[in-house]
């Protein structure tokens, strides 16, 4: 599950080589992997390594540094919750010296602690928080300025909703799941249905399809004895016959 | 500035310049040497002062102890014999035999002042200030200029080893290889952080730090690891042994350099040296990634030296738990830590054992962190002596609530890697730094905290505790959950006095918890970064609209383990018994009628061998 993570499939070779060779180190580089950052957020891919290998080359080279790349690559990761992409994209934003030469002020500094606490937000599945702080007046920088550009981002966001709920419930009230996608009425219907889950027309419960994670059995696990483990004993009977 | 830059991605072709320009630019110590030597002639004062430096020279000379001076020789000897037995017994008990007696709060005589007694051999010189200046670092205050010329010397070494006419005929014993690539780190890692200190810096430091270039920059140290990592051809020599290559077929394929085992455990120990790197630098993906060719069990050849086999341990573990992937973590831990008990008799006397040991205790504190987020039974004995260790922290992590978070602190601050910033604050921009300068001090005057750049473990810390702070709730739910097999939420949310919604979305995380990515079996000579999703609790819920079903999973009784340690250790006595010398009574009762007491005890002990003998006979032919 972790090798599309790893390498996507829709990474061409170019990327591949950059992120996985030494080649990962030249700034000259920098700008193929911007490119390849706007292309993900333009037709709504995703490709964790590549994002950070720009970090990298920010942190070694801060004339590099630019402030809108690193906001449109938070996003991106943000999405990826429950998995850490968001954290480690963090790890690499080394403090910036306070002299740092910008045409315009540097938005980072007023960005990230909103993005931080969406981050926050959807880690703890607090989904209809999320949605009434994400649509706040205050968010509308973020909004207006960077998610409007990230294709699908909304969507990115009810699918770390989707994961989680697939994995606890059963079955769930169309009204919850509601308030977690930011959707009612027809919409919320035509997602639904997108999914291919059921929904009871007289209640109007949804019913999740059973996988792993919401299946549950009480299971006593028994010890299996292996071979291997017997090896000393068998060894010794036999040296002494 | 840019031609240096230039270097690391270019591999091979431009490797001869690489450290050759890091040395042009480390030409401060060269000055040192010319003002020494060359000057001579012309002007009077200066002949008078080099012959005063002279004088005082030969006294500083007549003042090193005469052991040290054989010792110096014989070690040379044995260095220009590439005599490994030699080598290793100057460098493991000589050196720190010596260190103890004359040099415990000293530096060892300068390199220029022992040249006479080694022929002014210019590659020992290197290797003695190797160790000269770990001696600095390690014993006593390394000052600006050890700084810089331990630095400088470091690269000369690699110069010589990466851009000599072929590979080198240079040995050297595994152990040293480590040291020299975990100490080159090292000391990149203490001169990151004392550079981020602005406010201490006198003015003369300034200048040099100004004027310091590639010194210890990330860039230099990442390049001499790539290097001998390509030029060994490290990660090329590992697949095609993986691949059950034949020996020839290797040789051919890592070519000149990598056949020699100089070269190979320098690559290997670069592998190791740039996920350390990483992890300072807080890039754990790439720090995992680098990894991805070096299969991670005790046989590896990495193994071979414990300080760099526990080392290497901790970083990989360290990186899982920032991936938020605590069953890895706790299995890395484990492993090491049952493996540092199993040597604790055999590295006791390794002059490494303190370090080795600290390692070990900030792994039982990470090991204890990991339990308390995925409480698991995967070694009871580590888990045991963890809490013994960390008891108190231990306990108020595994309950959960406020009060663990500040355990959390305590313990990721004591056992985190050395976190550091890749760039140096601006002391080439005068402006700048003066600015700094004067914000700190204004900041200490007015009581604020007085760090200049930001202390980067914070950093990793607040990630850290921002994903435990997540987990706060979990022990408490799972504590009433596993006293129902089903239940309503809102029952549950009168019982925490919670919001019902609150407390749902609360379980998605509880959900979220108990599932984690891992390497599972058969993933052996993947990525580091490969795993599955596997479930970690031994209890599982799931939510039908507004009622909680609990399913709990138990471990039946384990007998079997406990029958086969038994039966071994059984099997041990009854062999310690066989072999034993037969008891005395003969002798004892010999007086009173030897003959038939002789006689008796050989009739009683035949009869049970012959027992034995019939036994097996029977079963055979059964």
């Amino acid at each position: 599950m972790t090798s599309e993570w790893l390498t996507p499939s829709t990474r061409s070779e170019l990327i591949e080589n950059l992120v996985s060779g030494v080649d990962r180190y030249n700034p000259s580089n920098v700008g193929i992997l911007e490119d390849y950052l706007y292309h993900q957020i333009r037709s709504e891919e995703y490709d964790c390594l590549a994002n950070l290998a720009i970090l990298k080359l920010y942190q070694f080279n801060p004339d590099l540094y630019n402030p809108d790349v690193v906001i449109n690559i938070l996003i991106k990761s943000l999405t990826a919750s429950p998995l850490p992409d968001f954290n480690l994209c963090i790890s690499l934003l080394d403090e910036r010296p306070i002299n740092s030469q910008l045409d315009e002020p540097d938005p980072l500094p007023s960005i990230l602690p909103l993005l931080k606490g969406l981050h926050g937000l959807l880690y703890r599945c607090r989904f209809p928080s999320f949605w009434e702080i994400y649509n706040s007046e205050q968010l509308s920088v973020l909004r207006d300025n960077y998610t409007v550009e990230v294709a699908g981002f909304e969507n990115a966001v009810r699918a770390v909703a989707i994961r989680a709920v697939r994995a606890t419930f059963t079955r769930i009230s169309s009204q919850r799941l509601g308030s977690y996608l930011d959707l009612s009425g027809a919409e919320l219907s035509v997602y639904i249905q997108k999914l291919g889950w059921i929904v009871d027309a007289s209640t109007l419960v949804v019913t999740i399809p059973p996988n792993p994670d919401n299946q549950i059995e009480a299971i006593v696990v028994q010890e299996s004895v292996k071979l291997p483990q017997l090896t000393k004993i068998i060894a010794h009977s036999v040296a002494k016959a | 500035m840019a031609q240096q830059r230039l270097s690391i991605w270019n591999a091979e072709e431009d490797l001869e310049e690489d450290v050759d320009i890091g040395i042009a630019m480390g030409n401060y110590g060269q000055n040192v040497q010319y003002e020494e030597s060359h000057l001579q002639p012309q002007i009077d004062e200066t002949t008078l002062l080099a012959m005063q430096q002279h004088m005082a020279q030969q006294a500083a000379f007549s003042q090193i102890p005469d052991v040290v001076k054989s010792f110096i020789v014989h070690f040379h000897q044995a260095v220009l014999e590439n005599n490994l037995a030699e080598i290793t017994l100057a460098y493991e008990s000589g050196w720190n035999k010596y260190t103890e007696k004359f040099y415990a709060k000293a530096e060892w005589p300068e390199a220029e002042l022992i040249a006479p007694l080694v022929n002014d051999d210019p590659i020992f010189l290197i290797l003695y200030r190797e160790l000269y200046y770990r001696h600095v670092y390690s014993r006593l205050q390394p000052n600006i200029d050890d700084r810089f010329h331990s630095y400088e010397n470091s690269c000369e070494l690699f110069n010589y080893l990466l851009n000599s006419d072929g590979p080198v005929e240079l040995e050297l014993p595994e152990q040293w290889l480590w040291d020299i690539i975990d100490e080159f780190i090292y000391q990149y890692q203490v001169f990151c952080t004392w550079r981020s200190k602005v406010s201490t810096k006198t003015p003369d430091e300034l200048m040099m730090l100004a004027e310091g270039g590639p010194v210890w920059s990330s860039y230099s140290v990442l390049n001499v690891l790539y290097s001998l990592m390509q030029k060994s051809k490290i990660n090329e020599y590992i697949t095609a042994q993986r691949e059950g290559k034949s020996a020839e077929e290797i040789a051919e394929i890592v070519g000149e350099y990598g056949q020699r085992p100089l070269y190979r455990m320098l690559g290997y120990f670069s592998i190791v040296g740039l996920l350390r790197v990483h992890v300072h630098l807080g890039d754990f993906t790439l720090g995992l990634k680098v990894m991805e060719n070096v299969e991670l069990n005790q046989k590896s050849p990495f193994t071979r030296v414990t300080a760099c086999h526990v080392a290497t341990y901790y970083y990989v573990g360290f990186c899982y738990i920032m991936l938020r992937r605590y069953p890895d973590a706790i299995r890395t831990f484990v492993t090491v830590l049952n493996f540092i008990m199993r040597m604790r008799q055999y590295h006791t006397r390794s002059y490494q054992y303190d370090q080795i040991s600290k390692t070990a205790d900030r792994m039982y504190a990470l090991f204890a962190m990991c339990h308390a987020l995925s409480p698991s039974r995967l070694d009871d004995n580590i888990a045991n002596i963890a809490k013994e260790r960390y008891g108190e922290q231990y306990t108020k992590m595994s309950r959960g609530g406020p009060d663990a978070l500040p355990a959390y602190e305590e313990l990721f601050l004591y056992a985190c890697p050395k976190f550091i910033t890749a760039n140096p604050p601006p002391y080439d921009d005068a402006a700048a730094i003066n600015a700094l300068i004067n914000a700190s001090a204004e900041e200490e005057s007015s009581a604020a905290a007085s760090v200049t750049q930001a202390e980067p473990s914070q950093r990793h810390l607040e990630l850290f505790l921002a994903d435990v702070g997540a987990q706060l709730q979990v022990p408490t739910l799972r504590s009433f959950l596993k006293l129902y097999t089903s239940l309503g939420a809102k029952k549950l949310a009168n019982f925490l006095d919670a919001d019902e919604e609150e407390l749902v979305q609360e379980m998605m995380v509880m959900k979220q918890a108990s599932r984690s990515i891992s390497r599972v079996a058969g993933m052996e000579g993947t990525s580091l970064l490969e795993g599955q999703m596997i479930t970690t609790s031994d209890m599982n819920f799931v939510i039908d609209e507004n009622m909680v079903h609990i399913a709990e999973s138990t471990i039946g009784r384990r007998y079997a383990g406990w029958f086969i340690k038994n039966t071994e250790r059984t099997q041990k006595i009854l062999d310690d018994l066989k072999s034993m010398p037969l008891p005395a009574p003969a002798k004892a009762s010999a007086p009173t009628a030897s003959t038939p007491s002789t006689g008796d005890s050989t009739v009683q002990n035949k009869p049970v061998k012959a027992g034995a003998k019939v036994a097996w006979g029977s079963v055979k032919a059964a």
